[in-house]
């Protein structure tokens, strides 16, 4: 079709709600000021993992601003929340799990004295011996964390013999790999405000799946979904730790039973606490390769730390073991993914559902065994990668859209470069290193089905609006989305006004997260695009006595290709639709094309499509403090189209960012870490150069294109640089962050003869 | 544990500052933070809490033009300043030339960090004619961003650094 506007998608737009966060006039939640709201305060448990014998409240009841503490016992409906399994209290009832669990909650007339009274609380515990260690978790007589026992799920993935193939195989190489728990440091500390509007239950919330809260909180108080509306705040940042209720379950119950606004705000140290955090992982790696560099066979066996409840747990253990093997063709594999709970804090989804974790395992193994056979690390890369036709660990055929290939070669000159550059420097104590990472990561939710619907209406006057349960955390999708409907319709973006993320006004989207809002909702807005676009075309047709085959889109009119003086205004076909009784609306939907995985062989389709990306990075290494300087990262992203290329720069650079700060410096330490004064992320000293390019290899069942990125950026980068830090030291780090310390000592280890 | 109750009522204190260009007065209390008299009682919503402890930027304002964290100053502090917050930058509407430059970079994603951002950028862009990047990385390495990894935001504020020489260049 020819009605394409230019400038629309691939161009430089301004992106929806900056404006707005320029002038300091965004409503976080924090933000939002409502006279008569009460503050509330959670008082939180000190203890790892013991029995409530008693909550002595009768203190706090004396403070005369304190107007009612809240226990398990006023939940009027169902007290446990969790988006893939329903075991965590919103209040704790029995027992308390983990440091951090909420045994009661104060509503106050001040902030002071909510905090007042939270402290004159005495909760009477009996300890029950805790469990630190997932390991020590699943060993039989271990105390039980959840009554139905402490693992939280297995994933195995199994294909052809891989015991006959090592015995084969020229080369194998073994290691054990760890990762520490992640914070996610979003910047804004949670909050949320509740309040009620007739009979209806309204909150504002920093979320990233407002659908979801709307069912856990109406299920939490007993109230039909459609009594409880969740609009989100404006969102700053979430990362996957603003998938799950933050405040929402807290200041839902206090405005619902005090009929009075509710408002919640954690401080630093309280979102430090009781968030979600990135899931540790201890990763067993064998695999083996034959001495032209082709893979024979992985074991890969993984065991991970949950924490105290189920999170995105599952999701996390299903990831890891399918994307095991990284962006490569492994005929004989076994992959063995195992979380359990503990009463360490509770892990969920942080950016990339522990790829990041597992690509950092696979990628040390391809040097490894590249070293092994005398062979560069672009090489054994190039040897591998899937291509069309490969089967994946799933045993899914790839039948378009796969850009590793091409992300491999879009970095190979500056690969060579930096190789010759390094071996140019050479400078005492300070080594160079150059490092490449490689990942695959697939889109949406793993072998389920995870639909996105979307609205378009066309107003009278000739307007159109986006309706979408997408939230924009930050990323960027309400504008990617209102570019999508902008070129289905001939318009440009900025004429396409979006009502995005209230449960009242939009339908779902499901949640933002797994990379899926460009791919998922992008192709729901194009479906209803598509559908407005038949109207109006049929309709102008008709009134222009025209050929429907001849006329196009242009500017908020359709016009005759050849004649652009023969047109008929969007809002005089509106007008006329609406006269004749026709709906203004239109819904669309899309669903990924996936199949349920077999419960034994991980064998099926979890995932429509995949994006690729390949990074080098180069770093400096001071061998006399262990300190790493990253200097310069090149990111190639395969994104299928890049609907918005300067967005996808931003979700490039700040990947990189977090995937430097998870090589060299990130690591929370439960019971100790605090706040952003102990656990430390990257500032604007620690970025390198960075980069980027765009790869487009585009997949057919994407909108124009398109795939995603928001994870992918993240995934190569901390593999790139400890494969750099190898290179720079001759020694490998297995342990994640590589601080000071552990680069010291393998600095000290390299020079032993 | 402490007893909150056993504390001192605190004395309230009068003061009164510049604030954006405007005249303000009114009775503190001496242990508030200059970041919650902005926010809760004067309702400017440009400042943002990250961690209440200095280490983010995210509360970032301009205290006689240095770019200060409003967390950490108490707000008696701010009698007979001047004091400039993300608020008094745009002519109404219109957005100044670093906010542009911020807009057309795509320097803001999810939007938290940026007032702060702003108002760091605008302390070193007052002090410093023709900055180059590694004084804006180190003007701006106080506050933290999760979203974007900074470059953007460079970007920006050179760009703006840029324009002001032209735009000096131009006058003289």
């Amino acid at each position: 079709m020819g009605d394409r506007p230019a400038g629309v998608i691939g161009e430089k737009v301004e992106r929806i709600g900056s404006r707005e966060r320029l002038l300091g006039k965004a409503s976080f939640a924090a933000d939002i000021d409502l006279p008569e709201a009460v503050h509330l305060v959670a008082v939180r448990s000190e203890r790892p993992h013991a029995r409530i014998v008693g909550i002595d409240v009768s203190r706090a009841q004396h403070i005369s601003e304190c107007l009612r503490v809240f226990t398990a016992e006023d939940v009027p409906g169902r007290n446990r929340v969790g988006i893939i399994r329903k075991d965590q209290p919103l209040l704790a009832d029995d027992k308390v799990r983990c440091i951090g669990d909420p045994v009661a909650l104060v509503a106050a007339e001040t902030l002071e004295a909510a905090r007042e009274a939270a402290a004159a609380i005495r909760v009477e515990y009996e300890d029950i011996s805790a469990l630190f260690d997932p390991e020590e978790a699943l060993r039989p007589g271990a105390p039980l964390v959840h009554a139905d026992g402490n693992l939280l799920g297995r994933r195995t993935v199994k294909r052809g013999n891989p015991e006959a193939a090592f015995k084969h195989a020229d080369v194998v190489v073994e290691r054990v790999y760890t990762t520490a728990h992640l914070e996610h440091a979003y910047l804004e500390p949670d909050a949320g405000l509740g309040y009620m509007d007739g009979s209806t239950l309204v909150i504002h919330a920093s979320t990233q799946n407002p659908h979801y809260d709307q069912k856990d909180v109406a299920e939490l108080l007993g109230l039909d979904e459609g009594s409880v509306r969740i609009i989100q705040a404006a969102t700053g940042g979430g990362f996957g730790s603003k998938l799950d209720l933050n405040v929402q379950g807290f200041v839902g119950l206090a405005a619902y039973l005090l009929n009075r606004p509710a408002r919640m705000v954690y401080t630093r140290e309280e979102a430090f606490l009781c968030t979600p955090k990135r899931h540790p992982l201890t990763i067993a790696y064998k695999s083996a390769a034959n001495r032209d560099g082709r893979l024979l066979a992985a074991d890969i066996r993984v065991v991970g730390d949950t924490g105290a409840y189920a999170s995105y747990g599952p999701a996390v253990l299903n990831r890891v073991a399918l994307h095991a093997t990284g962006p490569y063709e492994l005929p004989n594999l076994f992959v063995e993914s195992v979380l359990a709970y503990t009463n360490n804090p509770t892990a969920g989804a942080m950016r990339g559902f522990g790829v990041p974790q597992i690509a950092f395992a696979h990628e040390s193994q391809m040097d490894l065994l590249a070293a092994a056979l005398g062979m560069s690390p672009l090489e054994i890369r190039l040897r591998n990668c899937y291509r069309i036709g490969s089967l994946t660990a799933s045993g899914q055929e790839l039948t378009g859209s796969v850009g590793i290939r091409a992300t491999l070669d879009a970095v190979a000159p500056q690969y060579a470069a930096a190789v010759r550059e390094r071996n140019g420097t050479v400078s005492g104590h300070i080594r160079r290193g150059v490092g490449i990472g490689s990942m695959m990561y697939g889109i949406g939710n793993t072998g389920q089905q995870n639909p996105a619907t979307a609205h378009l209406e066309l107003t009278l006057d000739g307007g159109v609006v986006l309706y979408s349960g997408a939230a924009d955390v930050g990323q960027g999708s309400s504008t990617v989305l209102a570019q999508i409907a902008a070129a289905e319709l001939g318009l440009q973006p900025e004429a396409i006004r979006t009502v995005i993320a209230d449960t009242l006004l939009t339908t779902s989207a499901g949640a933002t997260s797994a990379s899926r809002q460009t791919y998922i909702s992008g192709n729901a807005v194009l479906d209803a695009a598509r559908k407005l676009k038949e109207v109006l075309l049929t309709e102008a047709a008709d009134m222009l006595k025209f050929d429907r085959a001849k006329v196009i889109l242009e500017h908020g009119s359709v016009r005759a290709v050849r004649d652009a003086d023969r047109s008929v205004s969007f809002a005089e076909i509106a007008r006329r639709c609406h006269k004749l009784g026709m709906p203004l609306k239109w819904q669309g939907f899309f669903d990924p094309d996936t199949t349920p995985l077999d419960l034994e062989t991980g064998q099926g389709v979890p995932y429509a499509t995949y994006a690729f990306a390949t990074h080098v990075a180069e770093v400096s290494v001071d061998t006399l403090t262990g300190e790493v300087r990253c200097l310069r990262v090149v990111a190639a992203h395969d994104v299928g189209k890049a609907v918005n290329p300067q967005g996808v720069h931003g979700q490039i650079c700040g990947g990189v960012a977090m995937g430097i700060g998870f090589a060299l410096m990130e690591e929370f330490v439960p019971g100790q870490t605090e706040s952003l004064k102990d656990y430390h992320i990257p500032s604007a000293a620690d970025m390198p150069e960075v980069i980027p390019i765009i790869v487009e290899d585009p997949e057919p069942t994407g909108p124009f294109g398109a795939k995603g990125v928001g994870e992918p950026a993240l995934v190569p980068t901390a593999p790139a640089i400890l494969n750099a830090i190898a290179d720079a030291l001759g020694v490998r780090i297995y342990d994640l962050p590589a601080g000071l310390e552990r680069v010291l000592q393998a600095a000290l280890s390299a020079r032993k003869p | 544990m402490p007893n909150d109750r056993d504390r001192e009522i605190p004395e309230s204190v009068t003061i009164s500052f510049e604030l954006n260009g405007k005249l303000v007065g009114l009775q503190v209390n001496a242990a508030e933070t200059a970041l919650s008299v902005l926010r809760d009682r004067l309702g400017l919503k440009g400042p943002k809490e990250g961690c209440g402890i200095g280490e983010c930027g995210a509360c970032t304002v301009l205290v006689d033009g240095l770019a200060v964290d409003a967390c950490l100053l108490f707000a008696p502090q701010l009698d007979g300043r001047t004091v400039e917050t993300v608020e008094g930058l745009a002519d109404r509407e219109t957005l100044n030339p670093l906010q542009q430059a911020f807009l057309s970079h795509d320097a803001v994603q999810c939007g938290y960090c940026t007032p702060g951002m702003l108002m760091s950028a605008k302390a070193l862009l007052q002090g410093e004619a023709a900055p180059g990047r590694k004084a804006i990385v180190e003007a701006l390495s106080g506050n933290l961003c999760r979203c974007t990894g900074y470059l953007q935001i460079i970007e920006a504020v050179e760009a703006a650094a840029a324009q002001e020489c032209t735009g000096r260049d131009a006058k003289e």
